[in-house]
């Protein structure tokens, strides 16, 4: 189908076209079904006028009306006509009109009376009767011997008024015709309008314009459903192109500085070869690693928001986890000034190991990092309402309220700054991402002491507490 | 001419240094946006190099305390933002200049070289003094048609005289254009410089161009007309 509008109007059209050409015809056969049958009735009055008026004779039979009596029958104007024969085929009687001429004797005639058509004397075209009827006596005598009367009149005028009628209905048809033509592909176009409009607003959509949406309201009902799905597609196309976007943005953002480093680095080593330093190549390293980690860390955030993470699922214990996870860090805790203050609740879990190590992880080295000192940081595994719970708390005094919500953004950091390289604002936004795909939930809260608590807990309730 | 870069990645900073050292600039550098607003406002500085990611106080920060303070030292940017937005913000504010991570070192030079003309209101490449030809870009000196070989600091010397021909600079000027932070303020680098400059610049037969103001400083003076 190359158009709903041409094929529309083409059916329409046949349709139209065929449903009044037959509404004509059947009109037109039974108006002239009906003319015919009035003319007949007409004609059967006629002979029944003549075979009341019809008496039998001894020469056979008299017809007890002068032709003047119905004016058709008169020779001057001869439209009606008449001739009765005996059963032996003998003319009896016959009308003025006929002249010299005669009718032509039908082979049979019933009683019943029969119609035909009939070329008449006058070789005009008409119509007539035939039937056989016994001439009564006017006294009690017996009825007369059964005679034959065929009565004919001239059907010119209903001929004409036939072809009239053919006529009315052509012309009827042509206009008929020449209004669908008209008015179809118009009434189409004016009924489509709004399926060309969105036609058009959905061909105009281009990358750059994903915010459009269709006001499904204003759409006929029939249009509604498809606006409100384009509008859902749309939402889901501009909410990918956007992420895609932001991350290719985030991605270059943060690739310009250390690319920025490696290519002077390059270039005044070319330049000025005597301020070489022998550590560059370590230093090139440093920066080639720092960029394949931003690359990797951003490529696991858009795998973990598409939902493409693999989760492997295996029993373990939260309580030994933390514990193997803190016991790496400590002492680079232990030269800040930070100690732990561990309470681990035995809490066995189902997740997966890797998931679960790097949340931990990245939750504990930023408490680490972070956290003022010198301080005590709290770190609890615990069960609350049948779900495991690890936390971490620690003095964050220059964090504000704020701020609290920005720690899962991607490149969010307190300060602008990179810090030397070392963290780019990517370690909570990949946790939380990691915790999600595990079906856990991973919040930040700050309390009016300025207390930071990051908390790692699953959201539904999982395996009674494991002693061990 | 002193430049001072304010970029908190300690690699950029060090490479930017050294290549603004080797090509004839006095450099300091500082890590984050509070130092170097201190040191801006505390030095003369002929052009900042300016970070806006940094520690402490953001780049807008410094430019905009260095604009609030009407120091009209000639500001790049340096910054991983690239939107027009961000240029026409960062323009918008008061920068002179705006440059995108990464770039190429070559460009950084010679967009801190046009900065530098521009704190002279002098937009020549090659100054001509009498018989003293100074060609800015390839930072060659030539005098009575000899080439004169000057080491970076010497050719830095010339050209802030040479900017200011005519005008009596003094030694003070002269240390914190030309000198760093690195300097000893106490020590006579000055004196010594110009002692060698002459040295380079004058032959048995030809006038000094470098003249004593004694008790204000030191003058570059041409007899002829000083043109492009």
């Amino acid at each position: 189908m190359t158009s709903v509008r041409r094929h529309l109007a083409r059916t329409l059209l046949g349709t139209v076209l065929a449903l009044g050409g037959a509404g004509t015809a059947v009109l037109l056969f039974a108006a002239r079904d009906a003319a015919v049958d009035q003319f007949d009735a007409a004609l059967r009055a006629k002979a029944l006028a003549i075979s009341t008026l019809t008496a039998p004779t001894p020469d056979g039979v008299a017809v007890a009306f002068t032709d003047h009596f119905l004016r058709g029958f008169d020779e001057r104007n001869p439209r009606d006509f008449f001739e009765i024969w005996d059963a032996q085929g003998r003319p009896l009687a016959r009308s003025e009109s006929l002249g010299q001429g005669d009718l032509p004797r039908p082979a049979r005639v019933r009683e019943r009376p029969s119609f035909w058509r009939q070329r008449l004397p006058t070789g005009r075209p008409g119509r007539a009767i035939g039937l056989s009827f016994s001439p009564k006596p006017a006294g009690p005598t017996q009825a007369g011997a059964p005679v034959w009367l065929v009565v004919a009149s001239d059907s010119t005028g209903l001929n004409e008024d036939l072809w009239q009628l053919i006529a009315i209905a052509a012309v009827s048809g042509a206009v008929l015709l020449a209004a669908t033509l008209w008015l179809i592909p118009r009434a189409l176009r004016k009924g489509l309008q709004p399926l060309d409009r969105l036609g058009e607003r959905t061909a105009a959509i281009d990358s750059h314009s994903l915010g459009t949406r269709f006001a499904a309201a204003d759409l006929p009902a029939e249009l509604r459903p498809i606006a409100n799905r384009l509008n859902d597609l749309l939402g889901r196309i501009e909410e990918s192109f956007e992420r895609e976007r932001r991350f290719s943005a985030d991605l270059a953002h943060e690739l310009r500085t250390p690319l920025a480093e490696l290519r002077s680095l390059v270039e005044c080593s070319l330049q000025w070869p005597e301020t070489r330093d022998p550590a560059e190549p370590q230093e090139i390293l440093a920066i080639t690693d720092q960029m394949e980690g931003i690359v990797s860390h951003m490529l696991a955030l858009a795998r973990g928001e598409q939902g493409q993470i693999p989760v492997r699922s295996e029993p373990l214990y939260l309580d030994r986890l933390v514990q193997d996870r803190w016991a790496r860090l400590a002492r680079g805790a232990a030269a800040r000034g930070l100690t732990a203050d561990l309470q681990l609740d035995p809490t066995s879990v189902t997740a997966d190991p890797t998931l679960l190590q790097s949340v931990l992880d990245n939750v504990l080295e930023n408490a680490v990092e972070y956290s003022a000192a010198p301080a005590v940081l709290r770190i609890r595994v615990q069960t609350k309402a049948g779900r495991a719970v690890f936390s971490v708390e620690n003095p964050a005094p220059n964090l504000a309220a704020a701020d609290v919500p920005r720690l899962f953004e991607r490149f969010w950091r307190k300060e602008a700054a990179r810090s030397g390289g070392r963290h780019v604002g990517l370690g909570l936004p990949l946790a939380r991402v990691f915790a999600e795909a595990m079906g856990w939930q991973l919040a930040a809260a700050l309390d009016g002491a300025a207390s930071l608590a990051v908390t790692l807990a699953q959201a539904r309730a999982g395996p009674a507490p494991a002693a061990g | 001419m002193r430049v001072l870069v304010i970029e908190d990645s300690v690699r950029l900073q060090r490479t930017l240094g050294t290549a603004l050292r080797k090509s004839g600039y006095a450099v300091d550098l500082s890590g984050d946006g509070e130092s170097g607003l201190w040191l801006a406002t505390s030095n003369q500085y002929d052009v900042v190099v300016l970070d806006l990611m940094l520690p402490k106080l953001d780049g807008w920060g410094v430019l905009g305390g260095l604009r609030q303070r009407k120091h009209d030292v000639h500001i790049l940017l340096l910054t991983a933002r690239d939107s027009v937005a961000d240029r026409v913000q960062g323009l918008g504010n008061g920068a002179d200049d705006y440059l995108v991570k990464p770039f190429a070192l070559e460009e950084f030079l010679a967009r801190v070289q046009a900065l530098c003309r521009r704190a002279y209101g002098d937009k020549r490449r090659v100054l001509m003094l009498g018989d003293l030809e100074m060609d800015t870009l390839r930072r060659t000196i030539r005098r009575a048609g000899r080439d004169i070989e000057l080491t970076s600091r010497e050719y830095l010397l010339l050209e802030y005289l040479a900017r200011r021909t005519g005008q009596v600079v003094s030694r003070s000027e002269i240390e914190s254009h030309i000198y760093d932070e690195q300097v000893d303020p106490m020590s006579n680098v000055v004196d010594s410089a110009i002692c060698c400059l002459r040295k380079k610049l004058g032959g048995a037969d030809q006038a000094p161009l470098i003249r004593t103001r004694r008790g204000f400083g030191y003058v570059l003076e041409v007899d002829g007309p000083v043109c492009a």
